[in-house]
């Protein structure tokens, strides 16, 4: 296999992995924060923006782990 | 090909750096002065007055229970006046009146015993009217019967022993 | 929306009217796949998504931009050249593309690269000199502007009103002034004042004005045949950069000394956790503008790929496929298109919030939480502040 073929997998199953974890990491987030929410609705307000900051953390991890990814396929 | 492309969707071109900063920096100066700053105050502005008023409100509110509640004091204690007062003549009415029972009781008796008095002077009277009477007559008579037997002199004698002997205390 | 049937028919009349917007894009390309006789979908992809130096108005007309390049020239000495557009350019013979790893020299050769509209996507080099700085206006730029007019003509207008009185003292009136008064609180009671504290009001116009250029941005991004600013990484980076600044520029003495001597840890860790935080305070920004222009862009890239299906069926499997396929397509754009509506705004909510962290972050003043480490809720307006703080060793 020619070495930009190779780099064009690699980026392929890198930003695959990266969704993976980046949907898990949300997911788990987002159902957390619902139980959270559900168990007490006056603080559902702060359990939204606490959730949505977090989920920008974890989205800003994968968003460098896609950058890896677009690199790794452009260069 | 494609590689050169896609490489572009990420790269940054200093010349769009430039121009977006530029851009950007006009757009924060314009909005800040004409948009943000007089829209903002304005906000805070009726903030205020909301606030202020609403504590107004409140504080009106405070006033008008309070004066209710002066009202409703008052009002209690006209009332009880007004019982008291309504009490107070129902027992000077009931006082007079039992006064006034009294007062004519008295006069009644007073008056009875005054009729009762009276009475035993008239009767008293009258007794010795006709005590006088009595003598009188019995004098004309004993003088007739006595004009035909006995002297004038005699016959008062005769008259006042049996007189005399009649008991005083009848009467 | 008194009478329900005339609004379900506006509704349908809309969904109409945008179906028909998306496949008016679907309308063949002048210059690119047209003489190249087979459609090169990721090529179009990716033409429709990266920058460039033209609006493509399809299918009136394709408007080249202006074109200005800061040179310094052999002599030593700098030169601004403009010209009205790409092909002007490459007319006035003062310049070379660059097109395919090919160097287009000749006048014939730049001729036949601007007849076949190739010169649109090549690099221009100046014959003689060096090229310093590509000032070029380019169609993000000129979308960027539209939505910047856009936030200023809508927002100095409702603040007339204000100026004027409505809203001051009396309830605001009317859709705009309303519509205006909903998002700006929110930003204010909702985005800076829990994440900022007390020093809130300060950073406010920058907030907002972030927040609405954001936003119409990206509203303007799900026009056809317009596209969003924000889908590409030098605009984001931008208020990113902005972010960034005011951060530093307004940050406190706790700031600092929380990065260069982290506070709370061991000595030996310091050395470890010094540089850590100095990476963290560029990669989180960092983050702040990829986020941002990966989302706007992978919605563009996803209609584009969805409406590229057809093409794809139809050289693959025939036409007769390909007309089989444009309704699941078309649905399907549909629905992505109403997902990017939503991402518009919370896109706008989420640089906007995670902006306002930072800045909170850098200009909060918390001694308190030195002295008394494990005591919590003593300042609940600036407690979410150092809490997101002490996450900030993990974060990107």
């Amino acid at each position: 296999m020619e070495p930009t073929a190779l780099a064009f997998l690699a980026a392929g199953i890198g930003a695959g992995i990266v969704a993976i974890g980046a949907g898990v990491g949300i997911g788990r987030l987002a159902a957390a924060a619902m139980e959270g929410s559900a168990r007490q609705p006056e603080a559902s307000g702060d359990i939204r923006t606490s959730m949505i900051i977090a989920a920008a953390l974890i989205e800003g991890v994968a968003l460098f782990g896609l950058l890896i990814c677009f690199f790794l396929a452009f260069k | 090909m494609n590689l050169i492309l896609a490489a572009n969707l990420i790269s940054i071109d200093p010349g769009l750096i430039f121009w977006k900063s530029l851009t950007f920096l006009l757009l924060l100066f314009l909005l800040y002065k004409f948009a943000w700053k007089p829209i903002l105050q304005a906000l805070q502005e009726r903030e205020k007055s909301i606030d202020a008023s609403l504590r107004r409100a409140e504080r009106a509110l405070a006033e008008a229970r309070q004066i209710q509640a002066e009202n409703e004091r008052i009002r209690r204690e006209a009332e009880q006046e007004a019982q008291r007062i309504l009490r107070e003549a129902r027992e000077e009415a009931e006082r007079l009146r039992q006064e006034e029972l009294q007062k004519t009781r008295a006069q009644i008796q007073q008056m009875q015993a005054q009729a009762r008095a009276e009475i035993e002077r008239e009767k008293q009277g009258a007794l010795d009217e006709l005590r006088a009477v009595v003598a009188d007559l019995a004098i004309q008579a004993a003088e007739k019967i006595l004009r035909e037997s006995l002297d004038a002199d005699r016959q008062r004698r005769l008259v006042d022993r049996f007189l005399e002997s009649l008991p005083a205390n009848k009467n | 929306m008194g009478n329900p049937t005339v609004f379900s028919y506006s509704t349908w009349w809309r969904v109409g009217l945008w179906c028909a917007a998306i496949l008016w894009n679907l309308g063949p390309r002048p210059g690119l796949a047209a003489e190249e006789g087979d459609e090169n979908i990721s090529e179009v992809l990716i033409h429709h998504t990266v920058d460039g130096y033209y609006i493509a108005l399809e299918p009136i007309a394709t408007i080249e931009l202006p074109r200005l390049f800061l040179l310094r020239t052999a002599e030593g000495s700098w030169r601004l050249d403009a010209f009205g557009s790409t092909a002007s350019a490459l007319h006035s013979g003062r310049y070379v593309a660059n097109y395919e790893g090919h160097r287009y020299t000749a006048a014939d050769e730049l001729e036949e690269l601007i007849a076949t509209h190739r010169h649109l996507y090549a690099e221009l080099y100046p014959r003689d000199g060096e090229l310093v700085l590509d000032l070029s206006i380019t169609r993000h730029y000129v979308f960027g502007l539209l939505s910047a007019l856009l936030v200023a003509g809508f927002f100095i207008p409702v603040a007339r009103r204000y100026r004027k009185g409505t809203g001051r003292t009396t309830a605001p009136r009317g859709i705009w002034q309303n519509l205006a008064e909903v998002f700006i609180v929110f930003v204010r009671d909702e985005i800076a004042r829990p994440n900022i504290g007390e020093k809130a009001d300060r950073f406010l116009p920058y907030l907002l004005t972030a927040f609405f250029f954001i936003l119409f941005s990206n509203l303007l991004g799900l026009i056809p045949n317009l596209g969003a600013a924000t889908s590409n990484l030098a605009v984001t980076g931008v208020l990113a950069l902005f972010t960034f600044v005011i951060g530093t520029i307004y940050a406190s003495k706790d700031h600092w000394r929380h990065i260069f001597w982290p506070p709370g840890v061991p000595v030996f860790v310091k050395p470890i956790l010094i540089p850590v935080e100095i990476m963290g305070l560029f990669t989180r920004h960092a983050a702040l503008a990829i986020r941002l222009f990966a989302n706007m862009s992978a919605g563009t890239l996803i209609i584009l790929s969805l409406i590229g299906m057809i093409f794809i069926i139809h050289a693959l499997f025939g036409a007769l496929a390909a007309w089989l396929s444009t309704l699941p397509s078309v649905l399907l754009t549909l629905f992505i298109s109403a997902i990017k509506l939503l991402v518009a705004f919370i896109q706008a909510y989420v640089f906007t919030l995670l902006s306002a962290l930072f800045i909170g972050m850098s200009v909060a003043e918390h001694a308190h939480e030195h002295a008394e480490h494990e005591e919590e809720g003593a300042a609940p307006v600036v407690h979410a502040v150092p809490t997101a703080g002490e996450t900030r060793t993990v974060l990107p």
